[in-house]
């Protein structure tokens, strides 16, 4: 699709700054996370680059492979991250802004250690079952 | 049928046979009508009378200085008016469409800033008009049904339009259909009062011109 | 676990899909239905704790390509297998039984998932002599929907003619087709119009109550707001372009081939209500304005019946030369005769006054 050249909108990147701004606060005060929905905003190619710019880029980046590939980046703000998620044909399908201490995602499901746990014993259970035949 | 496609379809069908048959109707009415036979030998050729009904027509747009500090005001707002509604019907781009649907005919249309200044212009230069209607003694005298109504049915469209265009208060179906069928009302009066005056200003003041121009009368 | 008790959570991780594929296709799923980003653990929770959703989908009056547009579109796995899960127990061009096997499994599937079921409609209804010009079986598509909406939990109309009746119902309605919601009463019916509808929609709609166990919020004509809430011309990448009066003249000018606004060729962006614009088609690939024609309004009752595709929106139906010269000559009488009336009064000699 042609990018059509019109002026980055700098009054909507500062409108979004400012409520991750808050965002941030409240994870600071209260520690509840919250997230901007970037693919819900009407944003222009050159909007959603400059907002990209203007956060940076910061220490860790994570990939995701499950149904697709995803994307973490912190940004050069602390506790502001950058996720991108993309189906199995590469489209992106979610692009978000997510504040908090790390994106939910990335945290291990207690359900799915639950069944890792019951495959790591049972490994285990084989390899000494193997060690002493 | 939405109210949209009833706007743009039976009703603007409608609107348009009976302001061509009320245009008819008056012109014809006004034309055929007995005129007095003049003895008088005419004192300039058939040319003449008729380049002399043109320039009257042209030369009674400016009211002679003389008058002036008693109408400068209506005619001022009334100029105002006019060439507001001239830039936004033929230079806007939504009504050069529709021109260019019924001639064939299309030119290059003004910015939409432009447009929306002259619209805003206009409606203050109508609501000045109504206010001097209102307030100046003679002229409340003097009004009747017919100039209110017409005036109304000027002031809706212009209103409607602005709505639209800046898409505002209701859905663009919705602002879309009552701007049309407050045209079609507007079609449906413009015969039968005062607003007749789009044709008939011309014939009369060229009638007259031509009158004065076979007296060997300044034009 | 039998497979009717299995949860949806239980079948992906048989399947090798952890909590993490669930929780993006959830993130995913929020996006799209323009929830608030938090709900999307919620609703992979919901999700992982879901049974299986039994739909049923009757054909009316249709071309089949509402279905083909559901069918075509390439998801990517977990939505395929999420939507495996959802149990489309009858549908007459899939399944593989026909005539009276068909009938019996419809009428096991209604009676096993009573009051439970999605009925899935797509296709106008004709109602005109008793609805004869659409039979299944022989028969009739408005008694197999007045029985079959008893039992079920909501109505889906999908397409444009089980919306609002379509195609079927343009001018002159030869078969007195009508949609789903002029039929039936009293029964949540949500309407995914469209000629076909996106197929993004039907999904949202469908994860949506499988997550919350309710219809997602509709506007005034039942549509899900969340896709019918705008219209193309607010989501229109060619906005600018009509904004600032730059308007393709014709299909092939130099206003087409740089992509200005298609409003004098006809788009009826600003009346339609629908997601194209952002969903797009084919997976994000393109859609109509943005292939170069103007929207046709698909989703729009009547959409065929407004006066012509090309016809722009500043434009309406004329009323034709013949009736125009009509009206000029009934008025020339009129007002002749006006004028005659005058003249002959004002050639009679003046009255006496007392």
């Amino acid at each position: 699709m042609r990018d059509f050249n019109f002026l980055a909108d700098d009054g909507l990147v500062d409108a979004i700054l400012s409520e991750i701004a808050g965002l941030l606060q409240t994870l600071i005060t209260d520690g509840h996370s919250g997230s901007v929905d970037l693919l819900g905003l009407p944003l222009s190619a050159s909007c959603l680059a400059a907002l990209e710019q203007r956060l940076g880029k910061g220490e860790i980046t994570a990939i995701l492979t499950a149904a697709g590939k995803s994307e973490f980046r912190e940004t050069s703000f602390a506790g502001i991250w950058w996720s991108s998620h993309a189906d199995e044909t590469g489209r992106v399908a979610a692009m978000l802004i997510e504040v908090a201490l790390v994106p939910q995602i990335l945290l291990a499901d207690l359900d799915d250690m639950r069944s890792g746990h019951q495959r790591l014993l049972e490994a285990t259970n084989f390899s000494r079952q193997r060690k002493s035949a | 049928m939405t109210f949209l496609a009833f706007a743009r379809g039976p009703a603007l069908q409608v609107a348009t046979l009976i302001m061509i048959a009320g245009i008819f109707w008056r012109l014809a009415g006004v034309l055929l009508l007995r005129r007095r036979v003049a003895h008088a030998a005419a004192r300039a050729p058939f040319l003449r009378r008729l380049t002399g009904g043109a320039k009257t027509i042209v030369t009674r747009t400016i009211p002679r200085k003389n008058f002036w500090p008693r109408v400068a005001t209506g005619v001022s707002l009334g100029w105002v008016m006019h060439l507001g509604l001239f830039v936004i019907l033929f230079a806007g781009a939504p009504h050069i469409l529709v021109l260019h649907q019924i001639t064939g005919l299309s030119w290059p249309n003004l910015p939409k800033g432009v447009i929306v200044m002259a619209s805003a212009i206009t409606f203050a230069a109508l609501i000045a008009l109504l206010v001097r209607r209102l307030t100046h003694p003679v002229l409340r005298l003097l009004s009747n049904v017919d100039d209110y109504l017409s005036w109304l049915l000027v002031f809706l469209p212009i209103t409607t339009g602005i709505l639209l265009s800046g898409e505002t208060i209701a859905g663009y179906g919705t602002l879309l259909a009552l701007h049309i069928l407050s045209v079609e009302a507007l079609m449906i009066w413009l015969p039968f009062g005062k607003l007749m005056h789009v044709a008939l200003v011309f014939a009369g003041r060229g009638m007259m011109g031509f009158n004065f121009a076979r007296k060997g009368a300044a034009t | 676990m039998t497979q009717d008790a299995e949860t949806l959570g239980t079948m992906l991780a048989r399947r090798g899909f952890g909590r993490r594929s669930l929780l993006k296709f959830a993130i995913v799923m929020t996006s799209s239905l323009a929830l608030p980003p938090s709900l999307a653990p919620v609703m992979a929770d919901n999700l992982a704790k879901a049974k299986r959703q039994s739909v049923i989908w009757l054909s009316f009056q249709e071309c089949t390509g509402c279905l083909e547009t559901l069918l075509r579109s390439s998801a990517p796995t977990i939505d395929a297998l999420i939507f495996d899960f959802i149990s489309l127990d009858y549908q007459e061009a899939l399944m593989a039984s026909a005539g009276a096997a068909a009938e019996l499994t419809l009428r096991q599937a209604v009676a096993a998932n009573q009051g439970e079921y999605l009925l899935a409609i797509d296709g106008s209804v004709p109602l005109k002599d008793g609805g004869v010009y659409s039979l299944t079986g022989g028969r009739s598509n408005v008694s197999m929907l007045e029985e079959f909406a008893v039992g079920a939990k909501a109505i889906l109309a999908i397409g444009t003619c089980a919306a609002y009746g379509g195609i079927p119902k343009a001018h002159p309605n030869p078969t007195g087709a009508v949609g789903v919601e002029d039929v039936i009463s009293g029964k949540p019916i949500v309407n995914i119009p469209g000629c076909p509808p996106v197929p993004e929609v039907l999904s949202g709609v469908l994860v949506y109550f499988v997550s919350f166990g309710r219809l997602p919020d509709l506007d005034d004509r039942k549509r899900p707001l969340a896709y019918f809430g705008t219209t193309i011309h607010d989501q229109c990448y060619r906005r600018p372009f009509y904004d600032q009066g730059k308007f393709a003249k014709s299909f092939d000018d130099e206003g087409a081939r740089q992509g200005w606004c298609l409003f004098e060729l006809g788009c009826k962006g600003p009346t339609t209500h629908n997601a194209c614009a952002s969903l797009k088609w084919n997976n994000g690939t393109s859609f109509p304005i943005e292939s170069g024609h103007g929207c046709i309004g698909c989703s729009e009752p009547d959409f065929w019946d407004q006066g012509g595709f090309y016809t722009s929106l500043a434009g309406g139906s004329a009323a034709g030369w013949r009736n125009a010269g009509i009206a000029a000559a009934v008025g020339l009488a009129g007002g002749a005769a006006a004028a005659l009336s005058a003249r002959s009064k004002s050639s009679r000699p003046p009255e006496d006054k007392p």
